[in-house]
């Protein structure tokens, strides 16, 4: 698999074949996945194509007693969990290794043609002080595989350092700052005057804003951006992945549809049918991911999106690879969201 | 100025009109003489000084009342609108930003005396909050808190916030399936006295099954609302969520309508109380011996009713330490009497104030 998670675009036979591996390996190795798929009368020799591998819902990998992983729990060195509050259950994403889940971060951003930044800022907290959050792990490989050289931003207790912000900011170089809307947020609260950043500088955001007060659309938030830091919509990337996924999904400015790399598929299905939605229909979201090698590739979420017909050029990102227009996380879904675990930290 | 006796003689010709009916029920002029006099001591309280002890006191209807109203069904606002008019008040009723037409289209069926009483608000000014002597919010706890921060000093509030209402079955299954389905699927489960789980004593696993056919049966006979996307994907994510576990332990088990998303059932072992996604989608769960806030978890602070059968007083009683403030006959839980303390609130009572002479 990792021969695939290569940076290099695979078709559509090739991502097939790959898949009904991927499948046959989890529904053999993952017993909680096999006995879901039995349940539902399916199993590798039903299945010829990806689109109807079984997929789960994200909230199965809160199940405390069925862990969805193909390796054996003393086996698993690594466990990203899902965000939420104390009282609520957490879902948990083992691995035996990130490895994988590293390549399939530094490949797409590369697939994908994503700037290498010459000094990234981090508005989240380093991998050290947040073991268990997926966020802080990606931001530490791109720290240490793609940005040459990067800066953390929240002092140890997790709030943000704006003085370390500012003298970051203050040579006039191009910086990137990544971080979760709700850390842009809080940053943009805090800075009394606007912080125009240097010519080739961008960002990159992710999360929302559910469970918490903030109630804030996209386009208001990019026009923050602009206010406060210089920068125009063309030059905010948004971010979108999960605790449950191995790989992101990546869209640049306002209105513009999301891609991944070519080693995951997207399916938005009309859930009153539980057929796929037609272009234009909103609809959830399904994410076929082959670098979930070691759970589960096929997951349901709960956000809601629509899979239009839009061209290559339209998405800004100049590679071919599975699209869809996010809409959002379903306002009837329970509160989660990495960007809300951050947003508690903050408010400290 | 109308007297009360007037009032009700129009109200009660009012509610006789079937697109409000089904909302309020059937409610008779006697009724609201009864209603009136029950609450505030004589159905001419708000009409005429009577003797109070050694006083004489006359009830004073607030002038002004804002009613802030959900969309999850027109019930809560027909009530609190019948009971500001009962006692003479002017209402300004603020509907939910997608509106509520349920309400608004039946005010058509008000005659003049009771519509001039009313004024209908998709946003609300400044003057709408100041000039209310009593603001009735009825909303999620999040919105409750947020009009909270408009209320003076000098101002009443009354919030209907977050509430949910749960059934128990201590015997007769087939019965009490019957009932149960009712109680759950009516109004899609969207109001506060809609179930969200019942409690079967003895083998609640078969009280699921009798239930599963029961939701069935009233599903083909009063059909579910059309669904957004987001509320099918809620009850498909439900499912999916519930058919994982189901497979992998005996936990959980699931009932569901086929091709289709008409009612979903759940036999959940664990005792804590949990929130359905509506749409009649409810859990079954067995009956502990001790059933308190404890057992029942965090949000058994927000339970409203709670539906029982057979329903005894013995039965009834033995629920008192529970905090839900109204103990019901199953099969009726959405049917609350006019009479009813609303979230423990004595309706017209806690509306107006009192003048005395001597």
């Amino acid at each position: 698999m990792a021969q695939a998670i290569n940076g290099k675009p695979i078709s559509d036979t090739e991502f097939n074949t790959l898949a009904m591996l991927v499948f046959t390996h989890q529904y053999q190795q993952n017993k909680p996945y096999q006995n879901f798929c039995n349940a539902i009368g399916t199993s590798p020799e039903h299945v010829s194509h990806w689109h109807d591998i079984p997929a789960l819902p994200t909230d199965a990998f809160k199940a405390e007693t069925f862990p969805l992983t193909t390796v054996p729990i003393a086996d698993v060195q690594k466990t990203f969990l899902t965000s939420g509050t104390t009282t609520e259950t957490k879902g948990k994403h083992h691995f035996a290794s990130t490895d994988l889940y590293d390549q399939s971060i530094i490949n797409a951003w590369h697939e994908l043609k994503l700037a290498e930044p010459a000094h990234a800022i981090f508005l989240i907290p380093h991998p050290e002080q947040s073991p268990h959050s997926s966020l802080s792990h990606m931001m530490g490989v791109i720290a240490q595989h793609i940005a040459q050289g990067s800066c953390w931003a929240n002092d140890d207790s997790g709030a943000l350092d704006l003085e370390k912000i500012i003298n970051a900011t203050k040579n006039n170089q191009p910086v990137a700052l990544f971080g979760t809307a709700l850390s842009f947020l809080h940053l943009f609260d805090s800075i009394e005057s606007p912080l125009p950043l240097a010519p080739g500088s961008w960002a990159m955001e992710t999360g929302g804003y559910k469970g918490t007060q903030h109630q804030l659309t996209k386009s208001e938030l990019y026009q923050l951006f602009e206010t406060k830091l210089g920068l125009h919509s063309d030059c905010i990337v948004n971010e979108y992945s999960m605790t449950e996924l191995s790989s992101q999904f990546y869209s640049r400015g306002l209105n513009q549809a999301h891609q991944g790399p070519s080693w995951t598929r997207t399916r938005v299905i009309d859930p009153v049918t539980n057929t796929d939605a037609k272009p234009g229909q909103l609809g959830h979201l399904v994410l076929y991911d082959l670098a979930n090698l070691h759970s589960v590739m096929a997951i349901r979420t709960q956000d809601l999106a629509t899979q239009d017909l839009v061209t290559q050029d339209q998405t800004n990102l100049e590679v071919s690879a599975p699209y869809f227009n996010l809409i959002g996380r379903d306002p009837t879904a329970l509160p989660r969201g990495c960007s809300r675990s951050s947003d508690e930290t903050l408010s400290r | 100025m109308t007297t009360t006796q007037e009032r009700i003689q129009l109200i009660a010709e009012t509610c006789s009109h079937d697109e409000i009916q089904q909302w309020t029920g059937d409610i008779t002029a006697h009724d609201l003489h009864a209603w009136v006099t029950n609450e505030l001591g004589s159905n001419m309280a708000l009409d005429a000084f009577l003797a109070h002890g050694p006083l004489q006191s006359k009830a004073i209807a607030p002038a002004c009342i804002l009613h802030i109203v959900s969309g999850n069904t027109a019930h809560a606002a027909f009530q609190s609108i019948i009971r500001g008019l009962l006692i003479g008040s002017h209402n300004v009723v603020k509907i939910p930003s997608a509106g509520l037409a349920e309400f608004t289209d039946a005010l058509e069926h008000f005659p003049d005396a009771l519509r001039e009483l009313i004024e209908i608000r998709s946003s609300l000014e400044q003057q709408d909050w100041s000039r209310a002597d009593v603001i009735i919010a009825i909303g999620s706890d999040e919105s409750i808190a947020a009009i909270h921060q408009h209320v003076k000093p000098q101002q009443l509030f009354i919030p209907h916030s977050h509430k949910v209402s749960i059934g128990i079955v201590y015997d007769d299954f087939e019965a009490a399936a019957i009932h149960a389905a009712r109680d759950v699927s009516l109004y899609n489960q969207r109001g506060c006295l809609s179930l969200h789980a019942i409690y079967a004593a003895g083998d609640s696993e078969r009280f699921a099954d009798l239930l599963a056919i029961e939701m069935e049966k009233f599903s083909q006979s009063n059909p579910a609302d059309t669904l957004t996307a987001s509320e099918a994907g809620t009850i498909r994510n439900l499912r999916e969520s519930t058919r994982f576990c189901s497979s992998n332990g005996p936990e959980v088990k699931l009932w569901e309508s086929s091709d289709n998303l008409n009612w979903t059932v759940i036999h959940d072992s664990s005792a804590i109380l949990k929130l359905s996604c509506l749409n009649r989608c409810v859990y079954v769960k067995p009956l502990p011996s001790e059933l308190d806030t404890a057992i029942l978890g965090p949000e058994a602070d927000h339970l409203s009713t709670i539906a029982i059968h057979p329903f005894t007083q013995e039965n009834a009683v033995s629920l008192e330490h529970l905090p839900a403030h109204r103990i019901c006959p199953l099969g009726q839980s959405q049917q609350p009497s006019l009479f009813w303390h609303h979230d423990g609130f004595a309706p017209l009572a806690s509306l107006v104030k009192w003048k005395d002479i001597g």
